[in-house]
């Protein structure tokens, strides 16, 4: 069903001064008044911690919530590569502009204009505040920043610390948060994780928590929540994200109301060390930066089994150079990850078969010396050293495409308020700026762009417009939320049966990775759907978990989150199914040129924002946004 | 001020100050004391010029005193608060690259025995019997003969040996410690450090080791 | 390609219910472990076995696995985080190990490092000290272009060396006495270093050496066990200029002045 109850906000006017305007039309509140008003940010990655900080500078009470032991530990942490911005410092022809048209064209048409020109012009602001906040950015010998290329673009506009970029910018981040800890506009909650939303007269106005050091159940009151808790690609069990990533936090707001966007939209990274064996716990990415100097290559020849150093030049074949000449080793995300896969599928893979290919920076050695690839990778070479014990400066890299980020999100408008008004989503939790692909180096730019620059100005108008009743957290609203959530806690821990909670995750993980990862069809999709009905079936019945829920139970943590993936995991299928169309990320086997993706603009030109009907049983109703494209021409992408 | 003196990185500093005049005053010891190898009567002479000059000699001996108290005074509240900040141990101690020198982990005993040593050190030398000889005409305490009749005891030899062998370890973690509580450790000081350290802390100590020994073997 | 035997390791495992209770050591087996898996993943398969018998899993705390977010961490064989040098836990991995080997797996031991369960501690002290003082006062808005003040690239680069602690705690549990110096000062060097940061670097010193001391931490005794089990492998000469800085804020410290000649 297509019905449309989707109002964007896209302010008037045009592209480049949408921004502008809409900032100077939007309400204000007093200083004196800001104090009055509370705001929960729940996660405290690159989005939530800067959320926090700006929104405390400004005189808000913050609330910010975590499930680490300190803020600091969020998942932005290990973003290695690093953050884009329109700088043009390397007078290569950059601009707003060409960051914006770079971001819409990779994310295939599939992003907002609007949010993403937003994006591009707040970039250059990220970059001068990271550096106010003392974060350590490459500079050269003259002092100044240093750039390098990512995928996808042909100027160099990646601002970078060595490979720890993300490390660095949550640094600073965190830090600008604990500052307002210390003035006292910030109250920090860690070890909690928020297990529902409190909507009271349509409104969000709070959270439930669950401390994870004592099981106790928080109640939290706000006058608007901001959720910030990153994406959903541990549904597919094995990814690059870390071990506490899950899509709880939105996934509970999306049965609370608010619409979940394009949930199909998964990027799968091009370079991550491969699996080792069945008890892996989790994937490791080596940086998109990687691709400026390393080349890929197969064998061409189907199984050869010669060490690599034995395969001459005449008999690689250098893949991504072959197909796309003018991009090379720096195609897309998407793109270069769907050639290695065909490659593995056609029986290409390394040594003989492997499910890898070759990331090889023999040439650049050579043309460049150890010392300097060192000076640039030093750390990700010796990474890759100790989980693998192979030298890459020897041999080699042996790499694979991993989930890695997820485009999709909460849907919402262009003041990133989620269809719940007073609940805001940021970061990639949200949907908005990537489209059906992610360029690198883009998310910590969109998740400090959203934290710094757009959510205290939308936050503000929210609460200059909306009367909003003193609430207390006796109301109604959250001892039935409270009770909700004891009923499921208490029925997970009384199951009782026979399966392992990490057991049915690797199970999910498997349905997911083979028919709704890299390629999809229908069949696929349909198989899959049936499959993770009956897993879920399996969940309710048949779990066990070890201990008790009034203290720390990892076992409870997981369960609770791996039941939202199974939910979530269907609702990937059929967000899949329906799109019969290939567009970035999500690549169906059956819309295809060649190996490109086929988009279907007539059909599927627009953004599909799911709504929650009541339980799990009944299927999700599909809502659609259009999308407009006035100033980048739809065309075929092409990176040829 | 009071705050930094009673912080933990004042403290280090007055353990660094302190430590410095005993670093520099084993030194110019060891070095005058090495004349026993040379003559008694110049031995002698020396020691007399020291005690001669009175005002400067209670100068020297109240700075030497309060450092050493003051050393003494720290060292003991920091110890206190190191020992409640780790009240238990680990099962297995590290051996390997990530462990801690000997030298390092110790110096709290290192130190209450070297203080020990000083104590009976001074009990047997500065207020020890009172010989006097006669050097160019000048009356003087024959230290000299003291020192043979002390170090032909086996047993003070011994006793005197693992003291200061105490001592050297005590002195090369303070030599080296000492740069990075004043803060003037650099990186590329790193590596030449510890050496420096080393050597100065064996010279000191084999310096004064050399004269038990001299006698011990030359004069039996 | 090396040695792909798998190992059959024992590990005698610190099990402790909750900061009240008292801890024991339990052994437990680990059979079958391949030399290409992780030293958690091998946890994970101790806890999986657990799960299924019924009983509660061995509690540690780990997340990006990566080596980077700091979340891991606990004493093996008395060395933190492991053997290897600059490695966290979870970037340890079993080929390090030989068949037949008995591991000793230890909680972070301080008393400014509370247990909370097993092998996980509350460093939330840490926390603390940054909040007392480790940021540049820099508000959202209104900065200067990134450009405005050239950095000479070896402050810069010095910079970011002390920059990248990961805050596991590694520096104070392998400390005998538990001090917190390392971590601090490598804070405190990085905002000195630059620009940006040293308008209010002598506050930011006295503050953060004050915060450090009023937790439970020991003293630095210089016996450098802290820079060599950190996996970050920080420099002992940030605790060198910590005391540089503490020792000339202390000296130079300035009253606050309120109103004015004209008042």
């Amino acid at each position: 069903m297509t019905t449309n109850k989707l109002d964007s906000k896209i302010p008037s006017g045009d592209i480049d001064s949408k921004w502008t305007n809409h900032k100077f039309n939007m309400k204000l509140v007093n200083p004196a008044n800001k104090r009055k008003h509370t705001v929960i940010v729940v996660g405290t990655g690159l989005a939530g911690a800067s959320a926090a900080a700006a929104m405390g500078e400004m005189g808000y009470k913050v609330k910010s919530f975590c499930v680490h032991e300190s803020p600091r530990r969020a998942h932005s942490v290990a973003a290695q590569g690093g953050i884009n911005a329109a700088k043009n410092y390397q007078n290569d022809g950059d601009s707003v502009q060409r960051l914006f048209y770079d971001t819409v064209k990779g994310g295939d048409f599939r992003a907002r204009e609007a949010n993403v020109h937003r994006l591009a012009e707040v970039s250059v602001n990220i970059i001068d505040q990271a550096v106010a906040q003392g974060v350590p950015l490459a500079r050269e010998y003259g002092g100044l920043l240093s750039n390098r290329s990512f995928g996808g673009s042909q100027v160099s506009r990646t601002f970078y610390a060595r490979g720890q970029t993300g490390q660095q910018l949550l640094l600073g981040a965190y830090s600008g948060m604990m500052r307002q800890a210390d003035a006292g506009t910030v109250d920090l909650y860690t070890r909690r994780e928020m297990l529902d939303l409190v909507v009271i007269d349509g409104k969000a106005r709070g959270i439930i928590v669950r401390n994870l050091l004592t099981g106790e159940l928080e109640s939290h009151v706000a006058d608007a929540v901001i959720l910030a808790s990153g994406g959903y690609s541990n549904v597919f069990y094995l990814s690059t994200n870390a071990m506490a990533c899950a899509v709880t936090a939105t996934w509970r707001a999306h049965k609370k109301g608010a619409f979940f966007a394009n949930p199909c939209y998964t990027q799968i990274h091009p370079t991550c060390i491969p699996v080792h064996g069945d008890n892996q716990s989790k994937l490791t990415l080596m940086s998109e930066s990687l691709r400026n100097d390393g080349r890929l290559w197969v064998s061409s020849k189907k199984g050869d089994k010669r060490p690599s150093a034995e395969i001459p030049d005449s008999e690689r074949d250098y893949f991504l150079e072959r197909i796309y000449p003018s991009f090379g080793n720096l195609a897309p995300r998407d793109v270069a990850s769907r050639q290695a896969k065909f490659r593995v599928d056609e029986g290409f893979g390394a040594n003989g078969g492997e499910t890898a290919v070759f990331l090889d920076f023999r040439d650049s050695i050579q043309r460049l010396g150890e010392d300097k690839i060192a000076e640039r990778y030093g750390n990700l070479f010796q990474m890759y050293d100790k989980i693998t014990g192979e030298n890459p400066y020897k041999q080699p890299m042996r790499i694979f495409p991993a989930p890695h980020y997820t485009m999709g999100g909460l849907w919402v408008d262009y003041n990133l308020e989620s269809t719940i008004p007073g609940l805001f989503v940021a970061g990639e939790a949200n949907f908005s700026d990537h489209g059906a692909n992610r360029l690198g180096a883009s998310a910590l730019m969109q998740g400090l762009a959203d934290g710094y620059f757009v959510l205290p100005y939308t936050i503000g108008n929210y609460f200059a417009g909306t009367k909003l009743e003193k609430i207390e957290t006796t109301h109604d609203a959250f001892k039935s939320a409270t009770n909700d959530v004891k009923t499921d806690i208490d029925k997970m821990m009384n199951t009782k049966g026979s399966r392992t909670v990490e057991s049915m995750h690797k199970e999910l993980g498997r349905i997911m990775w083979d028919k709704c990862g890299m390629s999809r069809t229908k069949e696929g999709l349909t198989e899959a759907i049936s499959k993770i009905q009956k897993l879920r079936e399996e969940f309710q019945n048949n779990i066990t978990i070890p201990g008790d829920a009034n203290s720390v139970n990892t076992e409870l943590e997981k369960a609770g989150r791996i039941a939202d993936f199974i939910e979530l995991g269907e609702l990937m299928c059929r967000d899949a199914l329906v799109r019969e169309e290939s567009c970035g990320g999500h690549f169906r086997e059956e819309h295809q040129d060649n190996g490109e993706a086929k988009r279907d603009d007539e059909k599927f030109c627009h953004v599909a924002a799911w709504e929650w009907n009541g339980n799990a049983k009944t299927a999700q109703t599909r809502h659609t946004e259009d999308l407009k494209f006035d100033n980048v021409k739809l065309a075929t992408r092409s990176y040829k | 001020m009071l705050d930094f003196l009673k912080s933990t990185v004042g403290r280090k500093y007055i353990m660094g100050i302190t430590g410095l005049v005993w670093l520099g005053f084993v030194l110019t010891h060891m070095a005058g004391n090495m004349l026993i190898l040379v003559s008694g009567d110049l031995y002698n002479a020396y020691g007399h010029a020291i005690v001669s000059n009175k005002p400067l000699l209670y100068v020297a001996e109240s700075v030497l005193i309060l450092s050493l108290c003051a050393h003494i005074f720290t060292a003991i509240t920091l110890t206190i608060q190191n020992r409640k900040s780790r009240q238990s141990r680990y099962a297995i101690t590290p051996n390997g690259s990530k462990g801690s020198s000997l030298a390092s982990r110790t110096m709290a005993i290192q130190g209450s025995i070297v203080l020990a040593f000083i104590i009976l050190h001074l009990i047997t030398f500065k207020y020890g019997a009172e010989y006097t000889t006669n050097v160019n005409g000048v009356e003087m305490r024959d230290l000299h003969k003291l020192v043979l009749e002390v170090f032909k005891q086996p047993v003070y030899v011994a006793w005197y040996f693992v003291s200061l062998i105490l001592l050297m370890f005590h002195l090369s973690h303070g030599a080296h410690s000492i740069f990075q509580s004043f803060g003037i450790l650099e990186r590329k000081m790193q590596k030449s450090l510890k050496k420096f350290a080393w050597i100065y802390a064996v010279i000191v100590v084999g310096g004064f080791l050399s004269q038990p020994l001299y006698v011990f073997l030359i004069h039996n | 390609m090396e040695n792909k035997k798998n190992l059959n390791l024992t590990l005698k495992i610190w099990r402790q219910k909750n900061n009240q209770s008292k801890g024991e050591f339990k052994t437990y087996d680990a059979p079958n472990v391949s030399p290409d898996a992780s030293f958690l993943e091998m946890v994970d398969v101790i806890n999986e076995s657990l799960v299924v018998k019924g009983e509660e899993t061995i509690a540690f705390d780990h997340d990006c696995r990566e080596g980077i977010c700091g979340s891991c961490g606990f004493m093996i064989d008395g060395n933190a985080h492991g053997p290897q040098k600059g490695t966290t836990v979870c970037q340890l991995h079993m080929r390090n190990f030989s068949d037949g080997q008995t591991v000793t797996l230890e909680p972070w031991r301080a008393e400014a490092f509370p247990i909370i369960k097993d092998l996980m501690v509350d460093r939330s002290a840490f926390d603390r000290i940054i909040k007392a003082g480790g940021y540049i006062s820099a508000n959202t808005g209104g900065a200067p272009d990134a450009n405005a003040v050239p950095i000479p690239k070896y402050d810069a680069d010095e910079a970011f060396l002390s920059a990248a602690c990961i805050g596991c705690g590694a520096c104070v549990a392998s400390c005998k006495n538990a001090s917190a110096a390392l971590f601090t000062s490598a804070k405190i060097t990085h905002l000195a270093l630059l620009p940006q940061g040293a308008v209010e670097k002598d506050q930011r010193a006295l503050d953060m050496v004050a915060q450090m001391d009023s937790e439970q931490f020991g003293a630095c005794t210089s016996t450098g066990t802290c820079s060599a089990s950190c996996p970050k492998e920080i420099s002992l000469i940030n605790i060198a200029k910590m005391n540089r800085e503490y020792l000339r804020a202390s000296w130079t410290k300035k009253e606050a002045v309120h109103g004015g000649d004209m008042a």
